[in-house]
């Protein structure tokens, strides 16, 4: 500890002065016949490798690269040098009179032991990752990019244990929904922060899949606490890939087509008939079609996907250019999503390596045509024997509740959405010392979408009774930010040190306005012309638009000794407008150690098996502020469609009213997180990882009831109630095969949350339960509730009555009593993947499943109705067994939603080219082949996000009519790399 | 060159920025507003617009359609809103009211609970405003008079459904109130009523708080006097009333009920709505007829979509002769379809044909049940309806003073009255004008206008059985606070006989 603090302060003049004393001695034992041997050790990338390892077997002596990979070292000559680097073949040279003293040299990856020399971004800087002491899993690009992903969310699925991803719909426009360790609010936003080339809070969708050089997901508070208030349900640091010293050209394309995996038995046009005859069913009417009315929605879709890559490079700059094309047409009609996306970077050297410039921009577009869900419950409604169209063509129709004719839904409406996203991001690191480098880190990031809506006047539902209906909306946001860091980074002896600390400061502005008209003479304009309505109702337009800022000041040391002991301690102070006048900063520490065992000397004797095994500890606090908006701790008036009469004018005018209840106290949500960690590799051939943690989030905000009076208005946004998060992960990824001709790798993800409700009201807040999962909107379900959000459980627990059967009657038996009849908490979430190669041959699948978890399939208590006959369409083969009174909410329609779905096979081959980097890979792909399950609706994997609800916790688990099926997809790429 | 470089930085780091107020663009902050003329007018206009009620994340408080309309005519004898298959159930909410076995967990309740209160805070937060605005304290008085009657006007409904109710006028005192009695709150509406009179406005002035109304509200308190406080007050009843000016009955029944029934010179106070004005909850009719009602209006169906679901009590049709106009408040009989000239055929093959009779309440079949018709339903409509909603009208004004005077024991003062009304009506003036007559009359002449409940406590018959319900404890005058208030607000004790929680 003296000698640390004493070197840290040596000053620069003294550093120097051992420098020039050391080429002193340099040039003196060049006599004695050694030879200065400098260089720099890269990968076979052409990226340098620092902190590489040149060992001069025979003296034992050894020096290590510098940060641009370069190194010095003086040899005897004749003697033997080992060039290592752990996760890289060692390169063994004999140094010689004839050696060059400019030695190069490009070292070879070996597969299994990558993860150890990764450099992990762990937000502002990167770090070895045997030097980590936070939870933090990384996943390759290339591991990313298996077939047609429009988004990296997907791509993600199954890879990161304790990330879970619950795919939205089958919609390719449909995003997906991120957790991590089980997600920490009611009703914030729970995905992890996306930081894109150490750009905080992007939208993940910027970047490309196919850019992407590396993800790493910031899991336990140590780790994520450098990003405060952000940082509570981990962080996802994106590194996009960037010029390299060798130029190439790559492109890769993938073709391919898709049909709904699955869709529901109902009864077909003559199932439905028999079932008339056979049960008398006096009032049915025959329309004399025979319709398969959710088929009728359906198309095989097409999708292709191209992306090419240009890089090239030298010693001081980089440039790297790819354009991607993607068009994924959806299962459903009318369903797609295109997307334009270009993304360049570039850096640049200056100063003699004293400046280093990055810029990177990337842009996209994106078009979709939103789905009308309403189409999937006609779909189970309508009765199969009525034709889709009339005989003169026209649609046919059939008055009754939810009984419009669902492709005529799907077709005669047009919405196009079309979003566009751009980041620029522009960094400059200026070496100030020898140690000490500054960085600055400017960014802008503009998202803007617009939408554009026509219901024509023959159009049923709102076209008929608005007489045609235009929309056209537009909505912004751009968030700029700056941050300037300084990094001060040593090594010395057995010592390395790391401290980092600077500001930051991000402003987000957002805005947007819409308007529409209805009453049109003629159909002719679509949404184009929107005076051409000539009803207009107050509301028809608006704008709006807000703002907010986050100020932080942040700072990290590292500090590891001997590769054998680890420290990281970070800290982050933040400051956003959105929180309430009394509670304007938080701060959010964090502190973790780690211990490499392997490389203790009592544990040489097990070196030959145990490869490294590493213990690691943290505890932190983090924050959510994401579920606080803007303008929610204030008084305020708004102006809404809140308008009043004038008697003597005859006119109405707008009322101005306050809006909400203010609350000076609002927060950010926070989480302490313990985390232990063990990392291990056996053999050099299994790696793993095994991690605890433990999550208490306090402050949680929900929008409670409060009491009216005294209230103005009867909810409040208020940080009331703990929730607790306990559980384990374990990774592992294993070669078991691995020789010349043939590999085999294995990995497997394994995460197991447990969550509760540990506290839900205080003295101000009294809630001892709040009802969720609503099913409002299902028929005679008004206002009921089919879930508790209550202490003691977990969010997503089914209340209600337990069904025990039917009586004599056929009349469902339920318990008096309200009780937990299910969780959508799943018991265990597993991902697992395997690759093979034979010669150029490679063959791969993964797979994801959840176990434990129920679902409400709503859906079927709805089609079970025994009403529905002979108006509405029922399941074949009675696989619920329906009664004689309308069904309820009860346990009976809980179901078991486990399941294991295999999510990509692969196929390929690859063909190199003699004497160049040049290859070429062709392959043969199926996504979505396969979910075994034993749930009974279209697919247990329920997206968490649905119709009107937001992003949090709540309403997890019920599958009611939104079922937009999956794809299966089969599909023939190539990728061909072009370089020199 | 690194002095250079250090030196840039630190100038990046001087520009460092905290503050972190912010800034408000399409809202304004409280203290910023209630200065001008017109920003004084748009916050007492948003005292009337709470009128409308609201929906939101918990209940849908509408005086017009859900839930606050539904609950005080379900909970009488001229409405039902009866369960068809899975349909209506709704957790089996209008049952329970309908056989008056409700429960302080009903979400009915709390909807009529959560419109009065965000209505009276609503009130309370603009008379703050405006006490902050520069406005001289002469200026203050007629618009405090105004903001203070609509105020007793929420007071007087929750003394109504509730009776003792937490009397709350300060906005900024956020702490937990305790109940008031039902006497302490039947107080406040008088006085508060009484002493914003002098200042409120003399003529007539539609829809807003005028003079007429404060009389009208006072002879509503006085006439139901027994019924809240045990103290019967009829003659002031009848002074009240007699203070009314201006208003006289519209010849045509239906002209205050038709889409621009704001030229109806009967209505006293009414809840404007226009649907181009944007305002939300007006859609009654929706509410009540069957789901092909639409093409009886229009022959292409040119009429929103309707849910099926409020009804006529069976008994209620019949309480009306034939020639008796207010008749065509209900729709019975075949549905006759505009487009094919024949009766409507419904997806089960049977015709449409409203029934009086409702066989089973807990599982009716789709035509069963007469529906709701007073207000005019046209073609083209929207789903927020244009027409009024009517609070007050003159009618109210004559059948307050026939009937106190048949309770004063002086039914022949009582006659001149009921003439006008019978007259309108085209029926037949009874032979005697009794207690009994006048329960009829009260249900032919405002069936539907959410009055009825309050007429049945007043005359008793609540308490007795009738169709789906038994006999009614006295303790169900009043609904119970509801659960989730009682939860929340400690302070607060539940009425009595019910459950305490």
């Amino acid at each position: 500890m003296n000698h640390t603090k004493t070197t840290a302060r040596t000053p620069w003049a003294l550093q120097s002065l051992a420098l020039i004393l050391t080429l002193l001695l340099s040039v003196g034992s060049f006599a004695q016949d050694k030879k200065l041997l400098t260089g720099v050790v890269s990968d076979n990338a052409g990226v340098a490798l620092p902190g590489a390892t040149i060992l001069e077997t025979a003296t034992k002596k050894s020096v290590v690269t510098d940060e641009n990979g370069k190194y010095t070292i003086e040899v005897t000559s004749g003697n033997t040098i080992e060039i290592s680097f752990i996760g890289f073949e060692t390169h063994i040279a004999v140094v010689n009179a004839s050696t060059p003293s400019t030695l190069n040299v490009s070292l070879k990856e070996s597969a299994t032991m990558l993860d150890a020399v990764e450099l992990v971004s762990v937000g502002y800087g990167k770090m070895r990752k045997s030097d980590l002491t936070g939870s933090i899993s990384t996943v390759r690009g290339d591991d990313l990019v298996k077939g047609v992903v429009a988004s990296t969310e997907q791509a993600l699925q199954g890879k990161v244990a304790g990330l879970s991803i619950i795919q939205g719909t089958g919609d390719p426009a449909s995003g997906a929904t991120m957790r991590l360790r089980g997600g920490t609010s009611l009703t914030a936003n729970n995905s992890p922060l996306v930081v894109v080339d150490g750009v905080a809070g992007v939208d993940i969708n910027i970047v490309q899949p196919q850019d992407i050089k590396s993800v790493d997901v910031l899991k336990d508070a140590s780790a994520t606490a450098i990003y405060g208030s952000r940082g509570a349900n981990g962080v996802i640091i994106i590194t996009t890939k960037a010029g390299t010293k060798s130029s190439s050209v790559t492109y890769s394309g993938l073709t391919g087509i898709s049909e709904a995996a699955n869709n529901l038995d109902l009864l077909s046009a003559n199932q439905w008939r028999q079932y008339v005859r056979e049960n008398n069913i006096a009032d049915a009417v025959d329309y004399g079609g025979n319709t398969d009315w959710q088929k009728e929605l359906q198309q095989q879709g097409f999708m292709q996907q191209h992306n090419l890559g240009l890089t090239s490079g030298g010693e001081e700059s980089g440039l790297r250019a790819s354009l991607s094309y993607l068009k994924n047409e959806g299962v459903i009609k009318t369903t797609e999503l295109e997307r334009l996306s270009g993304n360049i970077s570039g850096y640049q050297y200056a100063l003699n390596k004293a400046l280093k410039f990055d810029v990177g921009l990337f842009a996209n577009i994106d078009k979709w045509h939103p789905l009308d869900y309403r189409v999937f419950e006609r779909s189970f409604n309508l009765n199969p024997t009525i034709p889709v169209y009339n005989n003169d063509g026209s649609f046919t129709e059939v008055g009754g509740t939810l009984y419009e004719n669902p492709v005529e839904i799907l077709t005669n409406r047009r919405v196009d959405n079309e979003r566009h996203r751009l980041l620029g991001t522009f960094k400059t690191e200026a070496k100030l010392f020898r140690d000490l480098t500054a960085i600055a880190n400017l960014s802008l990031e503009h998202n803007a979408m617009q939408g554009a809506t026509y219901k024509p006047t023959y159009a049923v539902l709102e076209g008929r009774t608005e007489n045609g209906y235009a929309q056209r909306t537009y909505s912004e946001y751009t968030t700029a930010q700056a941050e300037v860091y300084l990094q001060y980074a040593r090594e010395f002896g057995k010592h390395n040190v790391n401290v980092m600390g600077g500001y930051s400061y991000l402003e987000n502005v957002y805005d947007g306005f819409g308007a529409q008209r209805s009453g049109f003479e003629t159909d002719l304009f679509s949404y184009n012309n929107l005076g051409a309505g000539s009803n207009y109702r107050l509301g028809d337009v608006y704008s709006y638009k807000g703002k907010s800022n986050l100020v932080s000041i942040f700072g990290r040391l590292n500090y590891a000794f001997d590769s054998r002991y680890m420290l990281t301690a970070t800290v982050r102070r933040d400051g956003s407008s959105r929180f309430g006048d009394n509670n304007k900063w938080g701060v959010f520490p964090s502190a973790a150690v780690a211990w490499t065992i392997s490389n203790e000397k009592f544990m040489d004797a097990t070196d030959n098996w145990l490869t490294n095994l590493k213990f690691r500890a943290g505890i932190g606090v983090t924050g959510n502020q994401d579920g606080i908006g803007e303008y929610k701790s204030l008084s305020i008036l708004g102006v809404g469609r809140d308008s009043y009469y004038d008697p003597e004018t005859g006119m109405w005018s707008l009322a101005y009213a306050p809006i909400q209840n203010p609350n000076a106290d609002l927060k950010w949500e926070s989480t302490r997180q313990t985390n232990i960690g063990i990392d291990f590799s056996l053999w050099n051939r299994i790696t793993g990882t095994f991690e605890w943690y433990q999550k208490e989030t306090n402050d949680l905000l929900y929008t409670y009831q409060v009491p009216q009076p005294p209230y103005l208005v009867g909810t409040m946004l208020a940080n009331v109630g703990d929730l607790s998060n306990k559980g384990i992960e374990l990774s592992l990824n294993a070669d078991i095969v691995k020789n010349e001709k043939f590999t085999w790798n294995t990995n497997l993800v394994f995460g197991k949350n447990k969550q509760k409700i540990e506290r839900l009201s205080n003295q101000t807040y009294q809630a001892d339960v709040i009802y969720s999962g609503s099913l409002h909107g299902l028929a005679g379900m008004s206002n009921q509730f089919s879930q508790v959000i209550a202490e003691q459980f977990a969010v997503g627990t089914f209340w209600g009555r337990e069904f025990y059967g039917f009586n004599e009657a056929g009349e469902e038996i339920l318990s008096e009593d309200y009780k937990v009849i299910g969780d959508v908490q799943p018991d265990f979430t597993m991902g697992v993947g395997m690759n093979f190669t034979y010669k150029n041959f490679d063959l791969g699948w993964t797979g994801y499943g959840m176990f434990g978890n129920d679902a409400l399939n709503a859906t079927a208590m709805m089609l079970s109705d025994p009403n529905r006959m002979p108006s509405y369409n029922i399941p074949d083969a009675y696989y619920y067994n329906y009664g004689t009174t309308a069904p309820t909410y009860s346990s009976r329609w809980i179901e078991d939603a486990s399941f294991f779905r295999l999510q990509t096979v692969s196929l390929g081959y690859t063909i190199p080219f003699k004497e160049s980097k040049s290859k070429l890979r062709l392959y043969v792909l199926g996504q979505n082949l396969a979910v075994i399950t034993g749930y009974n609706g279209v697919d247990p994997e329920i997206p968490l996000v649905s119709g009107d609800d937001q992003t949090g916790l709540a309403n997890p688990g019920i599958d009611r009519f939104n079922n937009f099926p999956r794809p299966r997809t089969f599909s023939v790429g190539l990728n061909f790399t072009l370089g020199n | 060159m690194k002095f250079r470089i250090t030196a840039a930085f630190l100038v990046l780091f001087t520009f460092s920025c905290t503050n972190l107020d912010e800034e408000l663009y399409d809202k304004v902050a409280d203290d910023n507003f209630g200065t001008t003329p017109n920003e004084i007018q748009a916050l007492v206009g948003g005292a009337y617009s709470s009128l409308r009620g609201f929906q939101d994340g918990i209940s849908n408080a509408f005086p017009t359609s859900e839930y606050v309309f539904f609950l005080n005519e379900v909970a009488s004898d001229e409405a039902t809103i009866p369960t068809r298959g899975t349909d209506w159930f709704d957790g089996g909410r209008y049952q329970e009211v309908q056989r008056h076995q409700w429960t302080p967990e009903n979400g009915m309740i709390l909807s009529a609970w959560r419109y009065c209160y965000t209505g009276i805070s609503k009130v309370n937060a603009i008379i703050y405003q405006i006490n902050k605005s520069g406005l001289s304290e002469e200026a203050k008085r007629p618009i405090f008079a105004e903001l203070r009657s609509i105020r007793a006007y929420y007071y007087y409904q929750l003394l109504d459904m509730f009776g003792n109710v937490p009397i709350v006028t300060n906005f900024e005192d956020q702490s937990l109130p305790g109940n008031s009695t039902r006497l302490e709150v039947y107080n406040f509406v008088e006085a508060e009523l009484l002493e914003s009179l002098p200042y409120l406005r003399s003529e007539i002035a539609y829809s807003k708080f005028t003079k007429n109304v404060a009389y009208s509200m006072l002879a509503r308190l006085y006439l139901n006097s027994e019924a809240f406080i045990g103290q019967a007050r009829w003659q002031d009843c009848i002074d009240m009333c007699q203070q009314v000016t201006g208003h006289t009955l519209a010849p045509d029944f239906f002209a205050n009920f038709a889409t621009n029934n704001q030229t109806s010179n009967e209505i006293i106070f009414s809840i404007p709505y226009d649907q181009k004005a944007g305002t939300i909850g007006n859609y009654m009719s929706s509410m009540s007829c069957h789901y092909m009602h639409r093409f009886t209006i229009s022959p292409t169906g040119d009429y929103p979509w309707s849910g099926n679901g409020m009804a006529a009590q069976p008994g209620v049709w019949s309480k009306f002769a034939p020639e008796d106009k207010r008749r065509n408040c209900m729709v019975e009989g075949e549905q006759i379809s505009l487009a094919t000239g024949s009766v409507i055929i419904m997806d089960s093959g049977e015709p449409l044909i409203y029934t009086e009779d409702i066989v089973n309440f807990t599982d009716a079949k789709q035509n069963e049940g007469v529906r709701l018709g007073k207000y005019e339903m046209k073609a083209g409509e929207q789903w927020e309806r244009d027409h009024d909603f009517v609070l007050i009208r003159y009618a109210e004004i004559l059948m307050m003073q026939a009937e106190c005077y048949v309770r004063l024991g002086s039914p022949d003062l009582a006659t001149p009255f009921i003439q006008q009304i019978t007259e309108r009506a085209g029926t037949e003036m009874p032979t005697t004008i009794d207690l009994a007559f006048l329960n009829d009359e009260l249900l032919r002449e405002f069936a539907f206008e959410a009055h009825r409940r309050t007429d049945n406590i007043r005359f008793g018959t609540f308490f007795q059985p009738w169709w789906e319900k038994g006999v009614s404890e006295p303790f169900k005058a009043i609904y119970p606070i509801p659960a989730t208030v009682l939860a929340t607000n400690l302070n607060l004790n539940q009425n009595p006989g019910y459950p305490a929680n």
